[in-house]
């Protein structure tokens, strides 16, 4: 018996029961390498591979889950058995029943585009691809300590059918590359410099092309000069400035102060073990001033190489683009059926789990600023009379509402008069997010946009982590408080 | 499949997989988890997490394959696989090679209850019945997990080398709140045992309804220096970032570490003992493995005595490289994580304070914080300097007392300079589960310290 047929068995053995409202199952199937170089030898050359199966019954009130590594018909029979035995057990102590609005059943197929196969790259071809930056990062000064590049191929398959008559298969390429270094300085104290961005936002879906676009060896110089640079370079000073991020560091505002707060499963309450609430209540939708009338920011599953990019969610909601601000007005949510229900909406599509054994939960799919009209970044310098430019992300934190948030980021300059000036070292800024946001008054074109992709996104209780996307130009925001991390 | 059972297949494919040097670890996990939130048990969940660590050398030259396929098929194309690439890639410096038949077998600590192992999705939904049903009778809205877990391991060498553990491990969290999603007061009770009868399940919620009740009508308070009081909760979130940043060899050999050219220096102060533990068989206390992904057996290993730093934690590459032994540090790698080298079991103290109250009766002026949130310890390594912010019960103390709850606030400072600066630790300790595999749990008391500084307010609800 194929897998396929496994798993009409599966849902077939849940369809008859009158007690089952709706039951999906999914196999994912994936492989993927992992490598490393980090001094001149490698840290890490992993194959991963996984494949499963996990379904997820709605009972009579409430939801059961479970999983099976074997895909055979039997253990896809008993799994589904065990899913539906939860969801009875639960639904004993059920108050409310669970609403699950009908979705009209899905058929079709997606795939990430890529031009060359990365899994066609030799092993060999791509470590040494990583070890001659890497080398070079640490070569020429006694400071430069470390040093590592690093690249990840992930490939996963998903097969999904519900008990509606969805019948989807998607195919994802994911990809990741990069390099940092670590310079230190007589008092011991160490400073990092990092290209394309911090290791853990650098992701894509696409394929080998991608690599020849990130040219690591031609950043390897400047990286290194930036590093040594900031040993000896004056604390970033405080006091509250007009703050130029550059797009990596926009790309993680978005993803902490509005992608998570957007979750409409935090903000109604559900995900309060390990992430916590949202001070984005329904009540405000459509009133909500989140940001100034430059701030448009979009959930987009249909961005072309985007990290949160996919044919259906995990529960057959088709892609879409959504504005979640529109014009600084706070519109919508991140939603799945369930949740939309509750506030009487349509879901937006963002459910997907981390993998064959674990439950699809709301994630952000690609969560974009839209570009302005500001020009390049350095056209942005130009019309800053003074102010503080920061870029590539060192630590983050936010409290459990998304409000008051603190980043601290590798590098930053002075801009004085129009000029870029003096670097600056362990700069950090902080703020409460409306007002942070609704301080925006430069967003630069669509020439400086990127899409950037954190592969590490981590949510839910077990914790499961994702790939999401966000799209942003640089920016520019008035009278923040800015300072030094140390 | 328990562990015996998993070595069984291990040894099997190793001797039918014809390579001279290959190291095999299994692991499967079988997680109940009914997860509960809004008052209700909205995501309930059976959880398999098998997974294989397949290491092949070619004398120096190393690869690696994770699996979550464990079948027999499966694993011998692992093996395969995996020594097809080790012969493609550069060598690895001071790779010792697999662990061998050399070290005797070792007594390991009681890690597994029957009565966890049994649990039920019924038997769970039955303890949380009136968890529910007590936070609403308080007015409250509940959320938080029981989970209760099977975890088998075992690892065999080519060398020789055979290890198997069986472990269950079983954790409640309970919040209670004010609002579901909405911000406003919380509160927080959670406990870890290996056996799910002996969870303090009634105990932990009541504590979680009062800590919300009494926070109640926060009051403001001014960023600044003050004195604090922090739970165990608080306190192993700000050593769970400790030790990811300054135990691990590779963090030594990077120069990132507050250790890092500092072994024997006094770190932190003359009353701070930090140790890796992992042996511990006070069931409150002890969970995991007694033995490391490599087969290295676990031990204590004292890591800051009195405030001095004394030892840093090894796989056997590591310690082959930095000419000592390996610690039986070497940590799991799992699907999207890369293995690292670090601490399954960090623990604090004890100190010598009867209680909580003890402490609080010691401060002036100063606050009481229950719990910290999105801690993030990268801004200066090397001192040690993190920032996050309270979360689940912030109260302000007034000579000696708590006088009234206080909204969330900021806190930005260097752990070791706080730890030097601390002058009272309870006798009694918790084991806080981290967030990372392998079973790994922090342990700490409560703790004061003196000039903590909070760099910031949050608010306490929204506002348009």
């Amino acid at each position: 018996m194929t897998t396929e047929a496994s798993l009409a068995a599966a849902l077939d053995s849940l369809r008859r029961l009158p007690d089952v409202r709706y039951a999906e199952v999914r196999l994912v199937e994936g492989h993927g390498e992992r490598l490393a170089v980090r001094g001149g030898r490698p840290e890490q050359v992993t194959a991963e591979a996984t494949r499963g199966a996990g379904i997820r019954v709605l009972g009579s009130r409430t939801w059961g889950f479970a999983c099976s590594a074997d895909t055979s018909e039997a253990s896809l029979v008993a799994a589904a058995a065990r899913a539906l035995q939860i969801a009875r057990a639960s639904s004993s102590v059920a108050r409310t029943v669970a609403p699950f609005p009908e979705q009209p059943a899905q058929r079709g197929r997606y795939e990430t585009r890529v031009a060359v196969d990365p899994f066609t790259i030799p092993i060999e071809q791509k470590l040494a691809l990583l070890d001659a930056p890497a080398r070079a990062l640490c070569a020429g000064d006694a400071r430069l300590v470390s040093s590592e590049a690093w690249m990840e191929w992930t490939r996963v398959r998903k097969h999904l059918v519900t008990s509606e008559g969805t019948d989807v298969t998607q195919a994802f390429t994911y990809g990741a590359s990069g390099m940092h270094v670590f310079a230190r300085g007589d008092d011991g104290v160490s400073q990092r410099r990092s290209y394309p961005t911090y290791q853990g936002s650098d992701g894509f879906q696409a394929g080998w092309e991608r690599i020849a676009a990130l040219d690591l060896p031609g950043h390897v110089d400047r990286v290194k000069d930036e590093a040594l640079a900031l040993l000896t370079a004056p604390l970033c000073p405080e006091g509250p400035r007009s703050l130029l991020l550059e797009s990596s560091q926009v790309a993680l505002q978005i993803h902490e102060s509005c992608g998570h707060p957007t979750e409409l499963d935090r903000a109604l309450g559900s995900e309060i073990s390990l992430a916590g609430g949202s001070f984005m209540q329904p009540r405000m939708l459509g009133q909500l001033r989140y940001g100034s009338p430059l701030v448009t920011i979009v959930a987009d599953s249909t961005s072309e190489g985007g990290n949160g990019t996919f044919g259906w969610d995990d529960e057959g909601v088709p892609a879409g683009r959504r504005p979640l601000v529109d014009r600084g007005l706070f519109v919508d949510y991140l939603s799945s059926r369930e949740t939309a229900a509750a506030l009487g909406r349509a879901s937006t599509g963002t459910m997907r789990a981390e993998g064959w054994n674990r439950p699809p939960i709301i994630r952000m799919i690609n969560v974009s600023l839209d570009p302005g009209d500001a020009g390049s970044l350095e056209d942005l310098v130009a019309a800053t009379d003074d102010g503080v430019l920061m870029a590539t992300d060192k630590s983050w934190s936010i409290d459990d509402l998304r409000l008051n948030f603190q980043f601290s980021c590798e590098i930053a300059w002075e801009v004085k008069k129009g000029r870029r000036t003096r670097l600056l070292r362990d700069p950090c800024y902080t703020g409460i997010t409306p007002r942070f946001w609704g301080s925006c008054d430069a967003i630069c074109g669509p020439g400086e946009w990127r899409l950037w992709g954190l592969d590490q996104c981590g949510k839910g209780d077990p914790i499961q982590t994702m790939q999401v996307g966000h799209g942003a130009s640089p920016a520019r925001f008035r009278d923040v408080a800015i300072g030094s991390a140390s | 499949m328990n562990a015996d059972e998993l070595l069984t297949l291990a040894r099997d494919v190793l001797s039918s997989a014809g390579e001279p040097e290959v190291e095999l670890y299994l692991r499967v996990a079988e997680r109940g988890c009914a997860r509960f939130a809004i008052g209700e048990l909205g995501q309930h969940m059976q959880l398999s997490e098998p997974q294989a660590a397949v290491r092949v050398a070619h004398g120096l030259q190393v690869a690696e394959t994770v699996t979550t396929k464990l079948d027999r098929e499966a694993l011998l194309e692992a093996v395969r696989s995996t020594a097809r690439a080790a012969r493609l890639v550069p060598q690895v410096e001071g790779f010792p090679g697999f662990t061998r038949d050399e070290e005797p077998e070792r007594a390991s600590p009681v890690r597994h209850a029957q009565s966890t192992a049994n649990a039920t999705p019924e038997e769970r939904v039955e303890r949380l019945a009136p968890v529910l049903q007590a936070v609403r009778d308080a007015g409250l809205v509940g959320a938080g997990m029981l989970e209760t877990a099977v975890v088998a391991h075992a690892l065999a060498t080519t060398g020789g080398c055979a290890r198997s553990h069986d472990a269950t491990f079983a954790s409640y969290k309970v919040w209670a709140l004010e609002t579901p999603g909405a911000g406003g007061a919380a509160g927080y009770g959670g406990h870890a045992h290996r056996d799910v009868t002996a969870l303090r399940i009634a105990e932990e919620t009541e504590r979680a309804v009062r800590v919300c009740r009494d926070s109640r009508d926060p009051g403001s308070l001014e960023a600044g220096t003050y004195d604090v009081v922090m739970e165990p909760e608080a306190v192993t979130e700000l050593l769970e970032w400790l030790s990811s940043i300054a135990f691990g060899a590779p963090e030594i050999e990077q120069g990132s570490s507050p250790m890092a050219g500092r072994l024997g220096e006094r770190i932190t102060g003359e009353a701070i003992d930090l140790v890796e533990d992992p042996l511990s068989d006070d069931p409150e206390l002890g969970f995991g493995a007694p033995f490391d992904r490599e087969g290295t057996w676990r031990g204590r290993v004292p890591l800051v005595e009195r405030g001095v730093a004394r030892a840093v934690l090894y796989d056997r590459t590591y310690a082959s490289r930095m000419g000592t032994t390996s610690t039986g540090s070497a940590l799991l790698p799992s699907p999207g994580s890369a293995a690292g080298v670090g601490a399954t079991a960090l623990a604090l103290g004890p100190g010598e304070a009867a209680s909580v109250g003890e402490l609080i009766a010691g401060v002036k002026r100063g606050l009481y914080v229950c719990r910290l949130h999105y801690v993030n310890g990268l801004l200066e390594p090397r001192r040690a300097v993190m920032t996050g912010l309270t979360r689940d019960g912030c109260f302000l103390i007034e000579d000696g007392k708590i006088a009234r709850a206080v909204g969330n606030l900021r806190f930005t400072d260097s752990l070791l300079e706080g730890l030097a600066r601390s002058d009272g630790m309870t006798r009694e300790r918790k084991a806080i589960p981290t967030w990372w595999g392998d079973a790994g749990v922090v342990v700490a008391p409560a703790v004061r310290i003196r000039g903590w500084r909070f760099n910031g307010r949050s608010q306490q609800r929204p506002d348009m």
